[in-house]
């Protein structure tokens, strides 16, 4: 017996299904909204209890909707309500209490260690080229401009006499100021490179080894320049405190680029997309700890370079540096695993 | 007839507008309109102004203080301050606003996480370390190629020109349109729906409940059996045209007498009054279609079944 032979109810299912739960889409649509100008942090403590609850209520309207419901625009609607509210409800991850502590601390470390063979084969190009610079320029001190970039040579170069080399390793005093700027330069020019270092490994990991190569290259250059004039344990003594952060951020982008390379070349199980996608997250908090570790680097170049120019004390320095290194990223966040966020993420 | 698949799509709004589909936590796939290329390439432009506007009024502050303190310790602070907002602008708002910049806000854009769950910092900040390459990289090497190739040999040169020319050129290219931060963080960039409850076209304004419903047109099985969803929706779009006066008497009158004519429809033909005869057909057509949709019976159109 069909409503319309017996001539009784003419209205279909749908609008009364609307009738009944129109209110509660009118309310989610106004919590939705106040959230979007405001931001969730505009919403009272009933509000922020309601979206949830409401959201949850849109999307089952909307699967009976899409099922049942003949009227385009009620689906329509529902799909617009709906998305929205999805964006208010799971938009951004709130950050809890000690996120940034447990990012550097924990899940940093983590990190790194989860890229142990892309960290073997970033170290491995940069002393690749450290050797190539080495022996080429055992051959003719002429390579080293081809090596090292003149704006970050200051002055050091095959050219210098022995007491100027000695000197660049010693400067303080009034000179102390400027090498403080100095350091602020290369702190900026180095984390960029390193962002680049990641961010290149996109095409396949080869422009990531390249760069790599060639800071190899700067490096073994100006080893090789100093052990020409007798001066390799000064100079390590100057290089190593500030290098041990640096030299290290530099191998965590150049990991961090390499993983992106790998990612595409072999995604395993994994489509390329989501393969490419798992490690570009995995590695953005790589290189966030890589750019913290160049700014570490850049307060010991600026700072405490040019106060301390005893040898031993560097020496000492440089054991503390490294020893803190090595902690931190091989020991911190050992047999802790993240900690699961609240599923809808409301929870401040 | 078709049964109803059991996989119930998102349903489409226009054909000609690309939608992105996101699963969230709860299983109900959502559709949203992607954004497109040129509305993320104001939203970017704004950004940027903001962003160069900052960096001009950091830049010009810190010389300033050079000049007047005789030292150069403000310019190195300058330089960190500038790598800090070129670097942190995008992620700031992003992480705060989530997913939205001014820019974005500006053109309702909005970055969402591809695999449907909340949008996480790393992928805010894997996003945005593409940046430099996809955008910064090229335009450096369209206006100072010297300076970015140095003195590198040109069979590196040329792959790498091709290589940084088919980044940028990658959101034209994907289907969603996605730029390379998309893919390397999982994210997708889409327009805020709007949405707008119209007028249920079914509801029955004129008549109180319960009041006798003599003088409403009945139709019997066999007639409603004729048309389909396709047809149904288009007469509801004719129905809102009326009822915001963009169609006249005389269309709903010819389509009117064309389905009395199509369905064999017995009683007196709507001449006098077409938009009653039009309401009664809609509202019948569409509890007849919803109760055979209950029982998993979808009728596409009028050639389906």
């Amino acid at each position: 017996m069909s409503a319309a032979d017996r001539g009784g109810r003419t209205e279909p299912r749908s609008v009364a299904f609307r009738k009944e739960r129109e209110g509660q889409w009118f309310e989610l649509d106004r919590i939705v909204t106040k959230s979007m100008k405001g931001g969730l942090k505009s919403l009272d403590a009933r509000e922020l209890h309601r979206l949830p609850v409401l959201y949850r209520a849109v999307l089952a309207s909307l699967s009976v909707a899409r099922r049942t419901a003949m009227d385009r625009a009620l689906v329509l609607y529902l799909e617009a309500l709906a998305g929205r509210a999805y964006l208010a409800v799971y938009g951004s991850r709130r950050s809890t209490r000690g996120a940034i502590r447990r990012a550097l601390f924990e899940t940093f470390p983590q990190r790194v260690r989860s890229l142990l063979p892309e960290l073997g084969m970033s170290t491995l190009f940069v002393t690749l080229g450290a050797l190539v610079a080495m022996q080429l320029m055992k051959v003719d001190m002429g390579w080293y401009d081809a090596f090292v970039d003149p704006a970050l040579a200051n002055g050091r170069d095959p050219n210098a006499d022995t007491q100027t080399l000695r000197e660049v390793l010693y400067g303080g005093g009034e000179q102390g100021e400027a090498l403080a700027t100095f350091a602020s330069y290369l702190f900026v020019h180095n984390a960029r490179i390193g962002m680049l270092c990641f961010a290149l490994g996109f095409a396949a990991g080869i422009p990531t080894a390249l760069l790599l190569f060639t800071n190899g290259l700067m490096l073994g250059a100006f080893l090789e320049l100093y052990a020409s004039r007798g001066l390799t344990v000064e100079l390590l003594g100057w290089l190593l405190p500030h290098g041990v952060p640096e030299i290290g951020a530099v191998i965590l982008c150049g990991a961090a680029g390499l993983h992106l390379g790998k990612s595409m070349l072999l995604p395993g199980r994994r489509t390329v997309r989501d393969s490419l996608a798992h490690a570009g997250r995995k590695c953005a908090l790589v290189v966030a700890g890589a750019v913290v570790l160049f700014g570490i680097a850049g307060l010991v170049e600026g700072i405490f370079r040019q106060a301390v120019t005893d040898t031993t004390v560097r020496y000492t320095v440089f054991v503390f540096n490294l020893t803190w290194f090595l902690a931190w990223l091989f020991l911190a966040g050992r047999g802790r695993k993240g900690k699961a966020s609240s599923p809808l993420g409301l929870v401040r | 007839m078709r049964m109803v698949d059991p996989s119930v799509a998102p349903l489409h709004d226009e054909p000609g507008e690309r939608r992105l589909t996101i699963v969230g936590p709860e299983g109900v796939p959502l559709s949203f309109p992607a954004a497109s290329l040129g509305e993320r390439a104001v939203a970017f432009s704004i950004d940027i102004v903001i962003l160069f506007a900052t960096i001009f009024f950091i830049a010009l502050v810190g010389m300033f203080l050079t000049a007047g303190s005789g030292l150069t310790f403000p310019f190195g602070m300058t330089l960190i301050a500038i790598f800090v907002v070129q670097h942190g602008y995008f992620v700031f708002f992003e992480t705060h606003w989530q997913g939205v910049t001014p820019g974005k806000k500006v053109m309702r854009l909005r970055v969402v996480s591809k695999d449907g769950a909340g949008l996480v910092t790393d992928a805010i900040i894997a996003r945005n370390l593409m940046r430099d390459v996809e955008v910064f990289l090229p335009g450096a090497v369209l206006a100072a190629p010297e300076q970015v190739w140095g003195n590198a040999p040109s069979w590196m040169i040329v792959p790498a020109s091709l290589w940084l020319l088919l980044m940028f050129a990658m959101p034209a290219l994907s289907r969603e349109r996605t730029r390379i931060g998309d893919l390397v963080g999982g994210t997708l960039v889409v327009r805020l729906p709007q949405a707008k409850l119209l007028k249920d076209q079914a509801q029955r304004t004129s008549l109180v409940p319960g009041a006798p419903q003599d003088d409403v047109l009945r139709f019997t099985v066999q007639q409603l059996d004729v048309y389909g969803e396709t047809e149904l929706e288009t007469l509801a779009g004719l129905m809102r045209k009326t009822d915001e006066g963009k169609a006249s008497v005389h269309d709903l009158r010819v389509v009117a007498l064309a389905i009395a004519k199509k369905i064999g429809f017995s009683g007196p033909l709507p001449h006098s009054d077409p938009r009653k005869f039009l309401r009664a057909f809609y509202q019948q057509q569409r509890s007849h279609l919803e109760k055979k949709l209950l029982f998993g019976q979808r009728k596409q159109d009028k050639f389906d079944g």
